[in-house]
């Protein structure tokens, strides 16, 4: 048997994994597997998931996992910490569940500065129940419930990590990576969840993520949307970085 | 009759439509029919289930344990039917492309079979997206209670809109139609042993001096992202496929720089790529 190139944090027995070809919410967790496995935090932390597409990475790690209600992972995971401080949680959830159903929830607990890292998808729409309008679809982006194309007067593109930054304090971690840039997204990773160990606060991270799927595209029109389309609306970069 | 019968395929195959054509044709020749689709919506490329019952007398529950007829369209499809199985149950499958390694695992179990190199023939004579309509032909040629030319008519105007766009998709079904009949009628188990096809050996290690890059097809899920990827244009897509069935990518090694860009894309972990300095 070869060895394999996936992240050693990956639970191998749940591989192939259920995300559907070419998802880059995968790739955004091949990378988080390889920032666990770069920090060697495997036993000492705690996955919280979310419902959506992000649901489909429960078996994903070889780590404890804890799974709430659609939009509450936030919450869950903040309980847990101050339960067990010495946790590190790592909050997974989709465009839906925290930009949507449960805003409040992001919004609450980066104002509260609460010490947990926060990895969020943005991949423009609702992926798991067919591509609906999520607040991250772009104008003019096509989708089940918008088949002319999102219009102004549904709402401009919402910006997640630069609403954060305005409410967040100095010692919050703020970064959108996107998930086709491996060394990046790495890097974004390694200092959102060590601003967590480190004891300097909430830390967070969007990532532009492709869904071929529910965009109709093959792999190159993928990469290009998500790279350049999305990347013009969302510029990739940190907005807070305290560790500099 | 009645007949249970549970279909099973990767998602794609055409085992809807096999199980809705079939349903539809009961209900208009006076049978009645239940047709039930099982497939997990939120999972993609997972394997595709019909329950289907036509009986003569009104029917109480979609669902049920043991089946008549047992209909496999792919490997991946064995373990899901293998609770429907009983004794007297016909079990139909395609001989090339079921492998025998998945066979040996239900052998005990089966006492009536009927092979059809559903995929082989249609891919041969027709073409390869009507091997559906083949396996079709085969359970039709056991429900006699049916009349032949109502199968044909609702064949047709299943594929109405289709057949408006591209009028030989009408020859190649109803060709793939007849000629599942007829292996089914000519079908003599002493003739046909109960086996599928050898697996065959994929080739997934390549290197050069200083460069190795292997491929994984268990993980692999045909997305090409890696192929867009390649500075150098070292990959492309192979006639091996991975383990959803999708071609899998192949490196021509004399071009490969050993940069890893394809296993930095990669969602799967399928590719690995390994440079010595």
């Amino acid at each position: 048997m070869p060895e394999t190139a996936l992240p050693k944090s990956w639970n191998k027995e749940s591989k192939p994994h259920k995300f559907c070809p070419g998802c880059g919410q995968a790739l955004a967790l091949k990378i988080l597997g390889q920032a666990i496995d770069e920090l060697d935090i495997q036993k000492k932390m705690i996955y919280a998931t979310d419902i959506g597409c992000s649901l489909l990475s429960w078996s994903m790690f070889n780590v404890d996992t804890i799974q709430t209600h659609h939009g509450r992972t936030l919450p869950l995971s903040v309980g847990f910490k101050k339960a067990k401080p010495e946790a590190i949680v790592v909050s997974f959830t989709g465009d839906g569940g925290g930009y949507a159903i449960g805003a409040q929830h992001l919004l609450n607990t980066a104002m509260r500065n609460d010490p947990i890292t926060v990895i969020l998808i943005n991949n423009a729409n609702y992926a798991m129940t067919g591509g609906q309008l999520a607040p991250t679809t772009l104008l003019n982006q096509k989708t089940t419930t918008a088949p002319k194309g999102r219009e102004l007067a549904q709402g401009k593109p919402f910006k997640g990590p630069e609403m954060l930054a305005q409410i967040t304090s100095e010692d919050a971690h703020i970064a959108r990576g996107i998930s086709t840039n491996y060394q990046q997204l790495l890097e974004m990773y390694k200092k959102a969840i060590s601003n967590q160990i480190e004891g300097r606060g909430f830390s967070f991270v969007e990532v532009i993520a492709m869904c071929p799927v529910n965009w109709h595209t093959d792999a190159q029109q993928s990469l290009d949307f998500a790279e350049i389309e999305m990347a013009k609306i969302y510029p990739i970069g940190e907005l807070k970085c305290p560790q500099k | 009759m009645p007949t249970k019968i549970i279909l099973a395929g990767e998602g794609g195959q055409g085992v809807q439509t096999v199980a809705k054509i079939i349903a539809v044709t009961a209900q208009r020749s006076g049978k009645n029919s239940s047709y039930l689709p099982a497939f997990g919506v939120e999972q993609r490329g997972g394997v595709s289930l019909a329950y289907l019952q036509i009986s003569s007398k009104p029917i109480t529950y979609p669902r049920f344990a043991k089946a008549d007829m047992v209909v496999a369209f792919c490997d991946r499809a064995i373990p899901a039917i293998k609770d429907f199985l009983s004794k007297d149950t016909l079990f139909i499958y395609d001989n090339s492309v079921i492998k025998n390694k998945s066979l040996e695992k239900i052998k005990n179990l089966i006492n009536n079979y009927l092979a059809m190199p559903a995929l082989a023939l249609a891919k041969e004579k027709l073409s390869s997206k009507v091997a559906n309509v083949v396996l079709l032909g085969g359970i039709i040629a056991h429900l006699k209670e049916i009349d032949y030319q109502e199968f044909e008519k609702t064949l047709l105007e299943e594929f109405a809109d289709k057949i408006i766009k591209k009028p030989e998709i009408k020859d190649l079904n109803l060709g793939a139609l007849k000629a599942g009949i007829e292996i089914a009628e000519k079908f003599n188990k002493e003739e046909t042993p109960f086996s599928g096809i050898e697996a065959t050996e994929i080739k997934t290690n390549f290197s050069k001096e200083k460069i190795s890059w292997q491929r994984f097809p268990e993980y692999c899920k045909g997305c090409g992202l890696c192929i867009v990827r390649c500075p150098t244009k070292a990959l492309q897509f192979s006639r091996d496929s991975g383990f959803l069935g999708n071609p899998m990518p192949i490196v021509t090694i004399e071009k490969c720089i050993g940069c890893g860009n394809c296993m930095q894309i990669c969602p799967d972990g399928a590719i690995k790529v390994e440079k010595s300095t």
